[in-house]
């Protein structure tokens, strides 16, 4: 169950982990690849989310030993994958909706 | 940049920069040289991005440490749990009626002064307590629904929805 509102930011973030464990800079790149550059997270709005999220136990962080601090890895969760795939079908199923009514306006 | 960036930095909580501080730093430096030789629009842009989102994200950490509050200046709504949540504008709207109530309560007693001296003067009511009433009152309420709301969530009140009292299905 969500504790806290998914913001776009944040489920962009999820979705961009998803994929592969990512560092920062990685996080960064991938969220304004896959928005199609619409949005472009700063480092402050980034590490905000990752520290949410690692409070919330949604990802991890990839420990190694001979990682440079500033090449950290996140990687997501079980948790934070079943949440990300709540997010998801509660959006399909609103732009299912969103779909029929449109559709029933303009026939 | 990079300095306005380190000063900006120490804005946010110790503990917080301890943990990010350093990495941050360096994302910052990676997504600064891949812009290097964007146009200067892109440049101020990603400059002011940068500097606003440090500056909201030290406050909201700040807040967070202060007060454990998540998500604070996001305050579209006042979250409890998914199911329970209270608007903002029913506090906007308790605010104007408590103002209202008050402004009402002086007003009166301004006639009830008129009528008993049987003055034929005009009362000013641009008196400084005037303006102070109605806003101590407004602050009062704020307060005190800020408190109702934190009182239910250190009950742990929120918790409830993630109690699972049948078995799941297959």
């Amino acid at each position: 169950m969500a504790t806290f509102a998914l913001s776009e930011p944040v489920f962009l973030v999820l979705l961009s982990l998803a994929e592969e464990p990512r560092h920062g800079y990685s996080i960064l790149k991938d969220v304004e690849s896959i928005s199609g550059g619409r949005v472009q997270l700063s480092t402050g709005t980034l590490y905000g989310a990752l520290q949410r999220l690692l409070d919330q136990g949604w990802i991890e962080r990839i420990e190694e030993d001979a990682a440079p601090r500033d090449r950290r890895t996140y990687k997501l969760t079980s948790l934070g994958r079943k949440n990300l795939q709540m997010e998801i079908v509660r959006m399909r199923d609103l732009t299912k909706l969103a779909g029929l009514r449109t559709a029933r306006k303009e026939a | 940049m990079r300095s306005l960036y380190q000063r900006l930095l120490r804005l946010y909580p110790a503990v917080y920069r301890q943990e990010f501080g350093e990495e941050m730093q360096c994302v910052f430096l990676q997504a600064q040289a891949e812009r290097s030789i964007a146009p200067l629009m892109k440049r101020a842009k990603f400059c002011a991005r940068e500097l606003m989102g440090l500056f909201s994200g030290a406050v909201q950490a700040q807040l967070r440490l202060l007060f454990g509050v998540d998500d604070w200046l996001r305050l579209r709504r006042f979250n409890m749990r998914p199911e329970f949540r209270f608007p903002r504008s029913t506090v906007f709207l308790m605010c104007v009626i408590l103002a209202a109530v008050v402004l009402a309560i002086h007003k009166a007693k301004s006639v009830v002064v008129i009528n008993e001296g049987l003055r034929s003067e005009t009362v000013t009511i641009w008196d400084p307590l005037f303006w102070l009433c109605p806003l101590g009152a407004v602050l009062a309420v704020v307060g005190a629904v800020w408190g109702i709301l934190f009182a239910l969530r250190r009950t742990g009140l929120h918790r409830l929805d993630r109690a699972q009292t049948w078995p799941e299905q297959k």
